[in-house]
C-alpha cells in the first residue's frame, strides 16, 4: 500500500512538470496568431459525421480549392492551411473544438465553420477574442444583424462575425412577392421546421406579404427527426385548409418527405415552393427516387451548378481542381450537380479574395476591415451576374438570389427564370 | 470513498495537482481538466446507483440536460449567479430523480436500463415540445459567460465537495443500505431494509449529481444549452466513465472521467483514423479493450496492483 502511494505520487510529479513544459510551450508565440512567413493557419468545424453529415462536402471543396491555391504559391507567398475538426452539429463538441483552434493551433481565423446552433454557442468567445468568426455556413440572420448590438443577453457585439450566403428572411420575402405576382388570390400554407431556421423563413414571408399576410390559410411546424407519416400528417392539414399554394422552409430529409406525401399520398398539386436549403439537384433526384413528383416546383438559388452553367469559367475550373484531388467521389457528386461543393469553392475563393486585400503582412483586424469592404464582381462560383460586397451599410456578403424551376421528372434538373433579384434589407 | 480508512495521501496528493494545474497549463489544457472535472462529478453520481446500489441507468444524459437547462434559464430570465444555479440544478435533479427511481422499484437489469433509455431519448425533446420557455433547437443563452479558469476551479469544487458528501453518504447506514440491496434484495428485506427507501434514494442522489455536471456542462459550452449537446451518446458515455471507473475508488474515477472526457479528444490526433469515423472507431476500440482487459475497471486494477505490492 504505502509503496503504491509513492509511486503514485513519483508519477504525479512526472505529469505536473510535463504540463508545466506544455504550457510554457504553447505561450511562446508573437505576432498575429496563425500568420508566419510562409503559412496563414486558419480552421473551422464541421458536421462530418452525424445527421447533418450530407454537407461535408462543402468543406471538401473548401479544403481542395484551398490546395489549389497554394500550388499557384498561396496568397502573398503564404499557403493556407485549414485545420477542420469534426463536431457532429453538436454545441458541445463545437466549443471545446473552437477552444483548441484559437488556443491550442492558434488559428488566424475561424472560416465557413457550419450551422447555426455551433455557431451561436462559439460566437460570445469569439468576438470576445476578436477571432474573426467568418463566412458562416448558415443563412440565419444573426450573422449580419448583431454587429452593433449584442443580439444576446451577453452585452459582447458581434461586429467579428460574418455569414456568406443569402439570408433566410430575404429569400422568403422573394417567395412572397413571387406568389402574390403569380397567384393575387393564393390561398397559402406554410410547412415549417420548428426551431429558429424554419421560424426566421416564416417571419420573413409574412414580412413579404405585407398586408396579404393573411392569405397564409395555414403554418404547419414539424420538429426535426419527425417520421415521415407526422410530416405527411402537417402537408394533409395545409390541403385540408384549402391551401392552394404550398410554401416548404424545411431541411433535406423532412423536405422529401413533404413532397412524397404531397404527390404520392395525397395527388395534391398545389403550386410549390421549396426553400433553397432543401432544393440541392442531388437531393432534388433523391426525392425524385422515392417517388416525389418534381416538376414546376419552384426555388432560387445563388451559386451556380455544373449541370446547369456547365461551361462558365467558373465550372471549368471547379471541374479541374476536383479532378486533381483524385476523390472520385466527390467528381461524382460534382457532375450530378451536388451545389454544396461550388458552395464551398465561392466561400474559399471570398476568403482568399479579403485576405488578400487585407495587406501584405494581414491582422485580424486588417482582414476584417478589408471583408467588411468587399467587393467581389468576380467570385467565379456564384451565378452569373452576382457580387460578394459588404459595406458599412451592407452586413450581408449576398444579398442576390434568381428564381428557377425544376422540370424532366425524376431525372430533369433546375432552369434559372428572370432575373437576378435583390433579396437585401 | 471506503468505509473504513479514507486514502487520506491519495486526496491530499490529487487536491495538490488539481490545484497547481490552472497555473501550469495552458487554457485550452484547463478547458480540458475542467470537461474532466464535469465528467468526474457526473461519474461519481453514477457509480453511487451502478456500483453500490446494483440499479443501472443509460439515462443519466437526461438529468444533465435538465441541470443544464436549469443553469441556462435562471440566467437567462433571473440573472442568477450561477453557483446558485448549481444548487438548484442539484435540488431539482435530485427531486425529478427520486420520481423516476419509482419504476425501479418494479423493474431491474435490463428493463430498467431499458426505462432510463426512454428518459435519455425523450427530454431532450421536451425543448422543441416548448420552444417559447426552452428555446426549441436554437437553445437557451445564459446571461453570464464564464472563462476556463473558473469553469476549472468550480468543476472541481464541486468534485470535491460531492466526494466528500459521497464518502459520507456511503461509510454510514446509507451505504450499507445501498450494498445489501445490492447484493440481495431478499436479504436485505429481511434484515430489515426498505426497498423502495434506498432504491429511490440512490436514483435521486446520482440525478442531483448529473444536474450539477449538467449545470457545469453548460456553463463550459459558452452559457448555451441546446438538445444535441444532451443526446442519448452523453448517457452511454456516463456509463462507459463508469465502467471504466469500477468501484468505490477515487483513482477509478479520475481514471473513467479522464477516458470519457480526454479520449475523444486525443483520439482525433490518432494519425491513422482522419476526421471521418476515426474518433468513434478508436474510442469504441479503447472500451472493447479495456473491458477486456479491466472486467473491474480501474479500481479492480488497482486492488490487483495492492494485492500483488502486499505478496
Amino acid at each position: 500500500m504505502a509503496v503504491n502511494r509513492k509511486k503514485l505520487g513519483a508519477l504525479l510529479c512526472v505529469l505536473a512538470v510535463t504540463a508545466a513544459a506544455a504550457g510554457t510551450a504553447a505561450a511562446s508565440h508573437s505576432g498575429t496568431p496563425g500568420v508566419s512567413k510562409k503559412q496563414i493557419v486558419i480552421g473551422g468545424t464541421f458536421p462530418f459525421t452525424g445527421f447533418a453529415s450530407a454537407y461535408k462536402t462543402i468543406p471538401t471543396a473548401e479544403l481542395a480549392y484551398f490546395g489549389y491555391v497554394n500550388a499557384h504559391g498561396g496568397v502573398n507567398g503564404r499557403k493556407i492551411k485549414d485545420i477542420q475538426l469534426d463536431d457532429a452539429y453538436n454545441p458541445a463538441e463545437t466549443v471545446p473544438d473552437v477552444h483548441q483552434l484559437v488556443e491550442q493551433d492558434h488559428v488566424f481565423a475561424v472560416v465557413g465553420s457550419l450551422g447555426t446552433a455551433p455557431g451561436l454557442s462559439t460566437w460570445a468567445y469569439l468576438n470576445q477574442n476578436k477571432v474573426p468568426q467568418v463566412l458562416l455556413a448558415t443563412g440565419d440572420a444573426y450573422w449580419g444583424n448583431c454587429i452593433h448590438r449584442a443580439c444576446d443577453k451577453t452585452g459582447i457585439k458581434k461586429s467579428w462575425t460574418t455569414g456568406w450566403q443569402p439570408d433566410y428572411p430575404g429569400e422568403a420575402k422573394l417567395y412572397a412577392k413571387y406568389i402574390l405576382q403569380q397567384k393575387p388570390n393564393a390561398k397559402i400554407g406554410v410547412l415549417y421546421q420548428n426551431d429558429a431556421y424554419g421560424k426566421n423563413y416564416l417571419t420573413g414571408l409574412k414580412t413579404g406579404l405585407g398586408s396579404h399576410a393573411n392569405q397564409i390559410v395555414d403554418a404547419e411546424p414539424y420538429n426535426f427527426g419527425d417520421s415521415a407519416q407526422v410530416v405527411i400528417g402537417h402537408v394533409g392539414a395545409l390541403e385540408a385548409h384549402g391551401a392552394d399554394t404550398f410554401v416548404i422552409f424545411a431541411t433535406p430529409t423532412a423536405a422529401g418527405q413533404a413532397l412524397y406525401g404531397e404527390s404520392a399520398v395525397l395527388h395534391w398539386s398545389p403550386l410549390t415552393i421549396l426553400n433553397n436549403v432543401s432544393a440541392n439537384r442531388v437531393f432534388m433526384l433523391s426525392y425524385g427516387q422515392a417517388g416525389a413528383s418534381l416538376n414546376n416546383i419552384v426555388s432560387t438559388t445563388y451559386i451556380q451548378s455544373q449541370t446547369v452553367t456547365p461551361n462558365s469559367k467558373g465550372m471549368k475550373l471547379a471541374k479541374a481542381i476536383i479532378a486533381s484531388t483524385g476523390n472520385t467521389g466527390l467528381e461524382q457528386d460534382f457532375a450530378a450537380g451536388d451545389n454544396n461543393l461550388v458552395y464551398g469553392f465561392g466561400v474559399a475563393y471570398t476568403f482568399v479574395d479579403a485576405l488578400k486585400h487585407a495587406g501584405k503582412n494581414p491582422t485580424r483586424a486588417s482582414f476584417m476591415r478589408a471583408l467588411r469592404h468587399l467587393d467581389e464582381k468576380s467570385n467565379p462560383f456564384v451565378y452569373p451576374g452576382m457580387t460578394v460586397q459588404m459595406s458599412k451599410t451592407r452586413a450581408f456578403p449576398m444579398e442576390q438570389l434568381i428564381f428557377e424551376k425544376w422540370s424532366g421528372g425524376g431525372t430533369g434538373d433546375w432552369k434559372t427564370f428572370g432575373k437576378v433579384l435583390n433579396s437585401g434589407h | 470513498m471506503r468505509s473504513h480508512v479514507p486514502a487520506l495521501g491519495s486526496i491530499v496528493a490529487v487536491a495538490g495537482v488539481l490545484v497547481a494545474l490552472p497555473f501550469l497549463l495552458s487554457s485550452y489544457n484547463v478547458s480540458l481538466a475542467a470537461q474532466v472535472g464535469i465528467y468526474f462529478v457526473a461519474v461519481l453520481g453514477l457509480n453511487i446507483l451502478t456500483g453500490y446500489s446494483g440499479q443501472i441507468s443509460i439515462g443519466h444524459g437526461a438529468f444533465m440536460a435538465i441541470g443544464g437547462y436549469t443553469t441556462a434559464i435562471m440566467s437567462r430570465d433571473h440573472h442568477t449567479n450561477l453557483v446558485v444555479t448549481m444548487l438548484m440544478a442539484f435540488a431539482i435533479c435530485f427531486v425529478l430523480g427520486l420520481i423516476v427511481g419509482l419504476p425501479a422499484l418494479r423493474f431491474s437489469g435490463a428493463y430498467l436500463a431499458l426505462v432510463t433509455f426512454a428518459l435519455a431519448v425523450s427530454v431532450p425533446e421536451l425543448p422543441l415540445q416548448w420552444s417559447t420557455f426552452l428555446g426549441g433547437t436554437g437553445g437557451v443563452q445564459s446571461t453570464t459567460t464564464v472563462s476556463d479558469r473558473w469553469i476549472y476551479g468550480a468543476a472541481w469544487t464541486a468534485s470535491a465537495i460531492l466526494f466528500l458528501l459521497a464518502w459520507l453518504i456511503l461509510r454510514g447506514r446509507a451505504g450499507r443500505a445501498f450494498r445489501a440491496v445490492r447484493d440481495s434484495e431478499i436479504a436485505a428485506t429481511a434484515s430489515g431494509i426498505e426497498l423502495s427507501v434506498y432504491k429511490t434514494l440512490a436514483f435521486g442522489i446520482s440525478a442531483a449529481y448529473a444536474g450539477v455536471a449538467g449545470a457545469l456542462f453548460v456553463m463550459a459550452t459558452n452559457g448555451f444549452a441546446q438538445p444535441t449537446e444532451f443526446s442519448v451518446i452523453l448517457s452511454l458515455q456516463l456509463l462507459i466513465g463508469a465502467a471504466v471507473a469500477g468501484l468505490g475508488s477515487l483513482w477509478g474515477i479520475l481514471a473513467g472521467a479522464a477516458f470519457v472526457g480526454l479520449l475523444p479528444k486525443v483520439s482525433t490526433s490518432v494519425p491513422l483514423t482522419g476526421t471521418d469515423h476515426g474518433r468513434d472507431v478508436v474510442f469504441g476500440l479503447m472500451v472493447v479493450l479495456v473491458m477486456l482487459v479491466l472486467p473491474e475497471g480501474f479500481a479492480g486494477l488497482l486492488a490487483r496492483l495492492k494485492a500483488l505490492v502486499r505478496a
